[in-house]
């Protein structure tokens, strides 16, 4: 059988440059090495091969067993019972061993599940997080402040028309409200179950208990001067606003716990995105079809 | 030194110590990994609980209405856990102010209406927290031959282990170490905290509680314990100390000496087969005077309508109600087993009951008030909207095949399926999207929503936030339902639900009744009193139309309103426009009245015909509605009574 290199070769011999650049090969220190661990490795893995697989319980597996054995019974074990609790463990110790080396671990969709969650956790760990500082709190607090947003509060007063008027009279009975207060003169409208008169209201309970356009009405209104008529899934209304705080972040101070949490989930979520990056860098990823 | 090694030696030796670096480094660096695999113990740390000023944002000395759920459990729940669900108290107070969480089944879900106001996490005390720990390999407990399959995906496994769970809570045969002190101590913790750091007074309240989880012979006797502060004992009183309702009481009797103040709260006495307002008690002895103010210490409210079915009346028990055919679910909790006796399982009976009892004997053991809740198992607190309707099991009900709201396989038609409505799996199809609280509280705090809770100012909806006024009184002013200062005079003037009348002195009660749409669900129909009242020893009951919608008008002969003509387009599922109000306001008089017949008063409020779950899960599959169920439901609110209480 004749090499590549000898037929790369243009004579008997090979040609200077190349036996020249064997030695300088055979004598690189890192040729020995490579060669050497090749040596080992496969003598190594000749011994083990001959060798018998052990099963080991070591003392504290043990201890751990007859220990729950013992919380389960309220006693120590006899003799023969701590014999059948060791050959039970080594039973499926050796079940175990043996499907490994068949392989039949490596098709179960159960196992590689747990090992992914397994692996999962153990990365979260190894990504532990340590606790932030007030400087990077802050930053991170400026940086995502529009989630402490407070809603604004308002006092108000109001009047009622209720749809069930219908929506002509509902809407003359209003207006011929408004001019009466506009003209500084005394009106009502009809009961409502709602109050008709709010104290410290904040916007979003005016959004979710009357619907976004009153809300925002209610938010646009000037103060002390009645507007409207205001539209809601009840009907309409006339409304005063008489006080008002607008909406403004909570201070570092009063959140600060929520910061920390925030921080804390925000960095695991990008250790968890990072780790899978690399996974990804270091194996290849073939799927079917050319996903990607 | 350098000369002693010439260049060859040193190139051995510096590509030696490389390798051997390297190699080093891998064994190293995966020695690392392994030691940190030992996840240190987090301390928990919690907002100090904000003292409550004075007021808080909203307050109004005529009381608010405020929406909750009490009665939700998460992961720490044993049966949550089996199925799959792995949300935890803190996920269900997200859920509650309007979050997105994770779903058992892989989907995200959030309420599409309106955030909470207060919620409490009530998992179940029995075996609390010992799934989780039994589902983890390296615990003690995960080796007991009851947990092998305990955990699967399969729906069908899921529901084997659960009736396993069940049947070895039944039989006593399930390990003690599933109730281990430090397992059980953990998880208690973590409700607590959650309970702590989710409460902002003035804008959500939280209480701490759980469900105590009795049913002998599988009868089911639960009842959801809430507590008024953060002050609790150390572990819950569960069903495996007692299963006897009577040792609770007892207990919290016992815990209210100590300071720590509680109320429990019974549902689902529709799958109780007669057991939850039996006239005698678990000992066979007839109820006396001692049980009837031991009961009522500690129940002044019970659930009266959740996902599992409404307790409200039965058909057979009620056959002069229209409207008493609504999300009944007459079969027991947990197990497939019809129920034989509807009398002792419905709340309006067991009121008569009651005043019958106070009549003959001079004690009533079921003067109780109303309000309505979930029971979600998916840590999803509010979810009891027809559109958005995802069941309450996580992974087995998840889907609306398994719903029975479609047909199976994705078949297209309803040809050939077996519709046996006995069949284990039929029974999610008649589960409703049931269950709201309502309270009448001055502000938005704990002390405020448990005094509610106690003077029995609540009601109870079928999901929507139909607002419920009631008050009675003999002497409104005439003019009483056209001012607008109607609340005031009303507290002014009478009694709000949950009250009692003090005996007449010759003239008839008035009835204010007044309810207000849900802005986001449909238009009301008719609002309703329904009376209960003892004749010649005999208890009665009889519903009274009193508001009608749309300008129709009474017939006080028969006590019903004209049928306003509103219906559903099942295309579509749009209601028929323009028709039922916006409220339903009125002041009634009691024309059967009779001073000397003891009586009790409820309110229900019906809207307009709306689409099931059921048939929002067809619509949306493009298949016809499950022919076995209702297409459509009449959603409706029910206040607490007021008791007529003659002079002795």
């Amino acid at each position: 059988m004749t090499s590549e290199l000898d037929k790369a070769g243009a004579g008997r011999f090979p040609p200077p440059g190349v036996t020249a650049a064997f030695k300088r090969i055979a004598r690189e220190p890192l040729t020995h090495f490579l060669v050497i661990g090749a040596l080992l490795f496969a003598g190594l893995q000749a011994v083990r091969a001959m060798e018998r697989p052990t099963v080991r319980i070591d003392s504290q597996e043990l201890e751990q067993l007859v220990s729950y054995w013992e919380q389960q019974s309220q006693r120590p074990p006899t003799k023969a019972e701590l014999h059948a609790i060791i050959q039970d463990r080594v039973d499926e110790e050796l079940l175990a061993s043996e499907a490994r080396r068949l392989g039949l671990d490596r098709d179960d969709m159960i196992i590689r599940r747990r090992l992914a969650e397994k692996m999962a956790f153990a990365s979260e760990d190894v990504g532990e997080i340590a606790e932030p500082d007030e400087a990077t709190l802050r930053a991170f607090y400026d940086r995502t402040k529009s989630q402490y947003l407070q809603p604004g509060h308002t006092a108000l007063r109001q009047l009622f028309f209720s749809g069930d008027r219908g929506e002509g009279p509902a809407g003359a009975a209003a207006m011929a409200a408004l001019a009466k207060l506009n003209g500084g003169q005394a009106a009502s409208g009809d009961p409502f179950l709602l109050p008709l008169t709010y104290a410290d209201v904040s916007q979003d309970d005016l959004a979710r208990d009357y619907g976004p356009a009153y809300a925002k009405a209610v938010q646009a209104a000037p103060l002390n001067s009645w507007v409207g008529p205001v539209a809601s899934a009840y009907g309409l209304h006339l409304v005063r606003v008489t006080g008002r705080q607008g909406a403004e972040v909570a201070p570092f101070e009063a959140v600060r716990q929520d910061v920390r949490d925030a921080w804390l989930a925000d960095r695991r979520a990008a250790n968890n995105t990072a780790f899978l990056v690399r996974l990804r860098q270091r194996y290849r990823v073939e799927v079917a079809g050319g996903a990607p | 030194m350098e000369r002693l090694w010439n260049s060859r030696t040193r190139a051995w030796l510096v590509t030696g110590s490389l390798v051997a670096l390297a190699a080093g480094g891998a064994a190293l660096a995966s020695g690392e990994a392994q030691k940190s695999a030992a996840k240190p113990a987090v301390a928990q740390t919690h907002k100090a609980q904000a003292r409550a000023p004075q007021h808080l944002p909203g307050y109004n000395p005529e009381r608010n209405a405020y929406f909750g759920d009490l009665h939700v459990h998460t992961k720490l729940s044993f049966d949550a856990y089996i199925f799959n669900v792995r949300a935890t108290p803190e996920d269900a107070y997200r859920f509650a102010k309007g979050e997105t969480i994770p779903h058992a089944s892989g989907m995200n879900v959030r309420l599409s209406g309106a955030p909470l106001d207060f919620v409490a996490v009530t998992d179940h005390s029995e075996y609390i927290g010992a799934m989780e720990e039994a589902n983890d390999p390296a615990s003690p407990i995960s080796k007991l031959p009851i947990v092998q399959g305990l955990f699967s995906k399969d729906p069908k496994e899921i529901q084997a282990a659960f009736n396993r769970m069940v049947e070895g809570n039944e039989h006593g045969t399930l390990p003690k170490e599933f109730s281990e002190r430090r397992i059980v101590s953990r998880a208690w913790g973590e409700i607590q905290d959650a309970a702590a750091r989710n409460y902002a007074p003035g804008r959500f309240t939280t209480f701490v509680g759980y469900e105590y989880t009795s049913a002998p012979g599988n009868r089911n006797l639960h009842r959801n314990v809430i507590f008024k502060s953060a002050k609790t004992p150390d572990l819950p009183y569960s069903a495996l100390a007692s299963n006897n309702p009577e040792d609770l009481w007892k207990t919290m009797d016992e815990w209210r000496g100590r300071g720590v103040e509680a109320l429990a709260i019974p549902h689902n006495s529709n799958g109780s087969d007669g057991l939850m307002f039996d006239s005698v008690r678990m000992n066979g002895q007839p109820i006396d005077k001692a049980y009837a103010e031991l009961r009522m210490r500690n129940e002044p409210l019970v659930e009266i309508s959740q996902i599992k079915g409404t307790s409200e009346t039965h058909p057979s028990l009620s056959p002069n109600d229209e409207w008493s055919n609504f999300e009944i679910m007459d079969r027991y909790i947990g197990v497939n087993r019809p129920v034989t006796k509807f009398h002792g399982s419905y709340v309006r009976e067991a009121l008569k009951d009651g005043i019958a009892m106070q009549e003959a004997k001079g004690f009533n053991p079921f003067k109780f008030g109303f309000i309505g809740s979930t029971d979600t198992h998916n840590a999803a607190p509010g979810s009891a909207e027809e559109r958005n309707f995802f069941s309450k099991v996580g992974r087995i009900d998840a889907t609306a095949a398994q719903r029975g709201s479609v047909p199976p396989n994705g078949a297209k038609s309803w040809d050939g399926v077996d519709m046996d409505p006995k069949n284990a799996a039929a029974r999610f199809q008649s589960w409703g999207a049931s269950g709201l609280a309502g309270v009448w509280a001055e502000e938005n705090s704990r002390e405020s929503i448990y005094a509610a809770l106690r003077r029995k100012e609540t009601f109870a909806t079928s999901g929507p936030r139909i607002r419920v006024r009631f008050f009675a009184s003999y002497d409104f002013p005439a003019d009483l339902a056209g001012r607008s200062d109607l609340v005031t005079q009303a507290y002014g003037h009478g009694v709000p639900m949950g009250g009692d009348l003090l005996p007449s002195k010759g003239k008839a009660p008035k009835f204010l009744v007044w309810g207000v749409r849900d802005p986001s669900s449909g238009y009301l129909q008719r609002a309703q009193i329904v009376k209960g009242w003892i004749e010649n020893g005999v208890a009665k009951e009889r519903v009274f139309d009193v508001a009608c919608s749309d300008h129709l008008t009474l017939d006080t002969a028969t006590w019903r309103c004209p049928a306003n003509g509103a219906s559903v387009d099942l295309t579509t599922c749009e209601p028929t426009r323009f028709k039922g109000d916006v409220e339903l306001r009125t002041v009634w008089t009691d024309p059967t009245f009779n001073p000397r017949q003891r009586a009790f008063y409820y309110v229900r409020v019906l809207e307009n015909p709306s689409c099931r779950w059921s048939t929002w899960d067809a619509l949306r599959n493009g298949t016809p509605p499950n022919p076995t169920l209702p297409t459509t439901i009449m959603e409706r609110a029910w206040s607490s009574p007021i008791w007529y209480e003659p002079k002795a």
